[in-house]
């Protein structure tokens, strides 16, 4: 009976491992030598238990049990290979209106455009597109399950950018370090590390009035620590650079308010942008199975060793 | 009595596998960009802007003719070198049923209409203050040149300043094909 007990604990392990990739998916854990060590000795234990019990070792119920370890055995494999071999998690991102390639799902995400009010919102759409097969929007706060594959939304940084020159002209918004040159879009893809915290970074140009502006993202709460905003909301702060490297201004903008910094004009709506996180998860078709087994052999096993505890109460003497 | 050594073994060859397993890298990105060559047979997007006189306009409405798309801006040296060349290509090609549209990145109308008039361009411009253009046919400079065929799709996508003749070599296949 203890050995039962011990191998029911293996298998809820070894379940719970393999279910967590489903659940909290994309976690590094899953890809690391530790985890494939965990799985693998639980599929040893289960393996040889089920090998034993199928003779008879445990008991006539016990042949029952060894069909539910056959079924967490599934299971088990399925996360140890998605965990061993599956791709690592992978983060798409793109600029408005474009398209990036994933070659993980042999498919590519279509990033939505978007204007200020799209940024401010953070509604933009992403979708993913197979070749010969009708586009799947990528839903918000859920996860979509594409075979061995785990596709989430998330959010990024992002700010909208409109410049103009002091006498109002508009100006072309270019990233010249950026995938996507000629994008008013930031999405912050660098880091920028002060003091004891680490903020996004990006950059972008004016080509027209030869500028160059570092931007640095501050949330709601860190903009707070400047006192002069009024009220909390979320802040860029701004270095404008001429084409010689000389700094020529400095501000803090923040969301849809005008500020003049270096010549330019600028109008930041700061929000975010939505980018795709790509993770590899267990078989479907095997984690259904194993359940299935692992229920059906648990369910029957039970029934037996009822049955025989029922057969084996000695039939009081009739009178 | 024989099944342990084979668990006992079982059990060093799985340490061996995973122990040997170097782990998952970090997190991968992938991001955007890749030029305006990669998007070679895609259906071109479009969207609604303002022409320089006000109206509306769009690459889809010149659907049926084969579009030579060119982005700009004024403050670009190469492509302000490139306009007289995209305005002899349109009047030679206008009869036979080549478009060619100017679409302006980010600038306002008066900009590129004192550029526009400045340099006697009488094919249509489109402004793009947006810049939705630009980021959707993935330019990685200016200017961006990109032929749509008859039929929507993009035939090519060539990122730099072209020559008359290089126009003209772009241009005639793409025309001879159906």
């Amino acid at each position: 009976m203890n050995a039962r007990i011990t191998i029911y604990v293996v298998a809820f392990v070894a379940i719970g491992l393999t279910l967590a990739q489903d659940l909290r998916p994309g976690l590094d854990f899953y890809h690391t030598w530790q985890y494939a060590a965990m799985s693998g000795i639980a599929i040893l234990l289960m393996a040889s238990y089920a090998w034993s019990a199928r003779t008879g070792a445990d008991g006539a119920s016990g042949k029952r049990v060894a069909i539910a370890m056959v079924g967490a055995l599934t299971i088990a494999v399925a996360g140890f290979l998605s965990g061993l071999i599956g791709p690592d998690t992978v983060t798409v991102s793109g600029s408005p209106g474009t398209v990036t390639p994933i070659p993980d799902l042999r498919a590519a995400a279509f990033f939505g455009q978007a204007d200020p009010a799209t940024i401010a919102h953070g509604d933009a759409v992403v979708d993913l597109r197979k070749k010969n097969s009708v586009p799947i929007v990528v839903p918000a706060g859920k996860h979509l399950y594409l075979g061995t594959s785990i596709v989430s939304l998330g959010a990024r940084p992002a700010a909208y950018i409109s410049a103009r020159d002091l006498r109002g002209n508009h100006l072309t918004v270019t990233q010249p370090t950026n995938g996507t040159f000629l994008s008013p879009v930031l999405l912050f893809p660098n880091k920028q590390p002060i003091r004891d915290k680490v903020y996004p970074l990006d950059t972008f140009a004016t080509p027209a009035l030869h500028r160059i502006a570092r931007v640095l993202y501050f949330t709601a709460d860190d903009a707070a620590t400047f006192n002069h905003l009024g009220s909390k909301q979320p802040a860029l702060v701004i270095s404008v650079n001429a084409d010689s490297g000389k700094t020529v201004g400095l501000t803090i903008a923040p969301s849809d308010r005008e500020v003049t910094v270096g010549d330019l004009r600028i109008t930041a709506t700061i929000g975010t942008y939505p980018e795709i996180s790509i993770a590899s998860a267990p078989h479907p078709l095997a984690l259904a199975i194993g359940l299935l087994m692992f229920l059906g052999g648990s369910l029957a096993a039970l029934n037996t060793a009822r049955r025989s505890q029922i057969e084996s109460v000695p039939a009081s003497p009739q009178a | 009595m024989q099944r342990a050594p084979v668990f006992g073994g079982a059990i060093i060859l799985l340490l061996l596998v995973t122990g040997c397993y170097s782990g998952g890298g970090p997190n991968r990105t992938i991001d955007g960009g890749g030029g305006p060559a990669m998007l070679t047979g895609a259906p071109a997007v479009s969207y609604d802007i303002k022409r320089l006189d006000g109206h509306m306009d769009s690459l889809a409405r010149y659907r049926g003719s084969l579009v030579v798309m060119n982005l700009w801006a004024t403050w670009c040296p190469p492509c302000r070198a490139e306009m007289p060349d995209l305005e002899r290509l349109s009047t030679e090609f206008k009869s036979k049923g080549v478009v060619v549209l100017g679409i302006d990145q980010g600038e306002s109308a008066a900009t590129a209409a004192a550029f526009a008039r400045a340099r006697g361009v009488t094919f249509p411009v489109l402004l793009d203050e947006d810049q939705q253009y630009g980021r959707s046919y993935a330019a990685i400079g200016l200017p961006t040149t990109v032929i749509v065929g008859r039929d929507g799709h993009i035939i090519r996508g060539i990122d730099g300043e072209l020559t008359l003749a290089q126009m003209r070599a772009a241009v005639i296949p793409a025309l001879k094909a159906k």
